[in-house]
């Protein structure tokens, strides 16, 4: 569905995407990870058929996206990291708008507009100003917007930046729908967590290049040598953070009042070492096991030295 | 044709722009203005009349005042209208997302030009019942008055295409704005000192063999004296600036051609420029570039 070869995007001297090979097949919702400008959004620009690449090549639904704009604007709802709104436009007007910026016979817009705000549950804000909506509606109307057309494709640039924890939520949920719905999305987010139950796949990416590309188990901490423990010891929590900072295989401590959480590089011997160590040290440990990684460890381990 | 002056972007800013009301305060406004000099004009010139009557053909000064301040508001406000239209819509971060859809830039160009002016020609259009109470007392012609008409209708199509292509040209609506004033008042200003400069500096070189008259009568200077919109509409009010001489192109015509011809590049330059992805204007040579 989408596809690059060699996509590379370069500023004057500045490389901002480097050599970037992706394939993303119908129906895979594609998670893209990466710090600012790592080259996401460029790459989001070129895929929309926004910005021209060096060299290289990207394709959607096999239409080229430097040939043929048109037939991949036809196929793609892009959603920018942010976007203004026509504020004196009422919401139904707003999408009726972009409806017929897509050639949507006028005839099949009122119902679509009306399934379209029912997606969004924005349905009892038909009638109100852009204006007087909040951060999140606008951003529900937004995706709206990027489906009028019924795009086979979705390009979300951080769909949820700047959402506070319920519209963050409510944006995840239509997201799923959407999933649910057949469509290929593609979509970046800083907030990493919030990817991780919805991705099929996930690209990391930093400095312009792909650094791991695969399902999220396939790029898991575990793959490579990497464990993320959790340690919660009752009392001595200085002494218990002295030992572990001190121990060769913890890496990335984190101290959150009793609760600690590192990644692992050693084996289980090197586990059990280090728990004899702190019980031999007097820490009341009440819990030492893996915890859960998230895509935030992913992310981390995964860039470990990279900018360096 | 119909199709395209329906375009979503047209219907989108013409309900967007005449949706406030705003846009009913200044129309009503500037009429009362008009309205208010013409017939402050028209009382004050017949104060000393015997019978208290406007001379026919004496009105001619009221048709004179009524053009020079139509004029004034259109270098005032047809760059200002659309110096905004495409940075604006790059300010409020819109316009990637207008460029995403099948909206050509030609058609986003060209909506936003029509958009731009339609309010000024919406206030010439208003203004021409006041024209009538010219021509209740006679002394102008109905066909100098098309001429006028149209003479507006270039300018503000010319001033409109100079602050849209700023508009294009630049990332900022402040920047775009006072680039498309600046651009306006040399064409306005800047050609006649120019061309005042110039005719000055034959004479004085040529002296004694160039005369006031053999100046103006060479056909460069004529065809310079015909880019100042100034000169070129008190031509067409029948009281020129310069000393009387024959022009070897009819003025008005010369000026209409230059000056549409000077709006169509600069409309599609912006086509070209407001292209996300830009081909080359050497097609065949080189790589596209963003």
């Amino acid at each position: 569905m989408i596809r690059t070869e060699g996509l590379t995007k370069r500023y004057g001297k500045l490389e901002a995407l480097t050599d970037l090979n992706l394939s993303i097949e119908q129906g895979e919702v594609f998670g893209f990870i990466g710090p600012n400008g790592a080259g996401k959004s460029t790459t989001m620009l070129i895929l929309s058929t926004l910005l021209a690449p060096t060299s290289g090549k990207a394709s959607i639904c096999g239409y080229d996206v430097v040939t043929e704009p048109k037939a991949v604007r036809q196929v793609v709802g892009y959603m920018p990291d942010f976007f203004g709104v026509y504020d004196n436009l009422k919401a139904t007007e707003y999408l009726e708008f972009y409806a017929s910026a897509y050639h949507i016979p006028a005839s099949r817009r009122r119902s679509l507009i009306a399934d379209l705000l029912e997606l969004v549950n924005l349905s009892n804000k038909a009638d109100a100003y852009v204006d007087s909506l909040s951060r999140g509606m606008k951003q529900r109307l937004g995706l709206a917007r990027c489906l009028v057309h019924s795009p086979d494709v979705l390009i979300l640039d951080e769909p949820a930046s700047g959402l506070d924890p319920r519209a963050r939520i409510e944006m995840r949920e239509i997201l799923k729908e959407l999933r649910r719905m057949g469509k290929t999305i593609l979509i970046s987010s800083h907030i990493l967590p919030e990817l991780a139950e919805l991705c099929d796949k996930i690209g990391v990416i930093e400095k312009g290049r792909l650094i791991a590309c695969g399902a999220v188990d396939e790029v898991s901490v575990g793959t490579r040598g990497i464990s993320v423990m959790q340690l919660k010891a009752l009392e001595k929590q200085e002494v218990a953070e002295k030992l572990l900072a001190e121990f060769p295989y913890v890496k990335r401590l984190d101290n959150k009042n009793s609760h600690f959480r590192f990644h692992f590089t050693g084996t289980e011997a090197d586990k059990a070492q280090l728990l004899q160590m702190l019980i031999e040290a007097g820490v009341p440990v009440v819990h030492f096991g893996e915890s859960r990684e998230n895509l935030e460890d992913v992310f981390l381990a995964i860039t470990e030295g990279v900018g360096s | 044709m119909v199709e395209f002056f329906t375009n979503p972007l047209i219907v989108k800013e013409m309900r967007e722009r005449f949706r406030s009301k705003r846009t009913v305060w200044i129309l009503a406004l500037y009429l009362f203005v008009m309205g208010t000099i013409l017939l402050g004009f028209i009382y004050i010139t017949q104060l000393n009349e015997p019978y208290n009557i406007l001379m026919p053909g004496e009105n001619y000064r009221v048709f004179l005042l009524m053009a020079v301040i139509q004029f004034g508001m259109i270098c005032f406000i047809a760059p200002a209208l659309s110096a905004g239209a495409i940075s604006g819509e790059r300010e409020r971060q819109t316009l990637n997302i207008l460029l995403a859809t099948q909206l050509s830039p030609v058609k986003i160009i060209v909506s936003k030009l029509l958009t731009s002016l339609a309010f000024i020609f919406l206030l010439i259009v208003a203004s021409l019942p006041l024209y009538s109470f010219v021509f209740l007392y006679g002394g102008v012609s109905p066909a100098q008055l098309f001429i006028l008409v149209l003479f507006f209708a270039i300018t503000i199509l010319f001033f409109g295409s100079l602050g849209l292509f700023c508009s294009t040209w630049t990332k900022r609506t402040g920047v775009s704005t006072i680039i498309s004033y600046g651009l306006a008042f040399f064409f306005v200003a800047g050609t006649g000192v120019i061309l005042f400069f110039l005719v000055s500096l034959l004479q004085e070189v040529n002296r004694p063999e160039y005369t006031v008259d053999y100046v103006w009568n060479m056909p460069a200077v004529q065809l310079l004296a015909g880019l100042n919109p100034v000169i070129t509409m008190f031509d067409i009010l029948g009281r020129p600036i310069e000393p009387a001489f024959e022009f070897f192109i009819t003025p008005w015509l010369y000026y209409a051609i230059v000056y549409t011809v000077l709006s169509a590049v600069l409309i599609a330059c912006s086509c070209y420029m407001l292209q996300p992805v830009r081909r080359p204007l050497r097609l065949g040579l080189g790589r596209r570039r963003s």
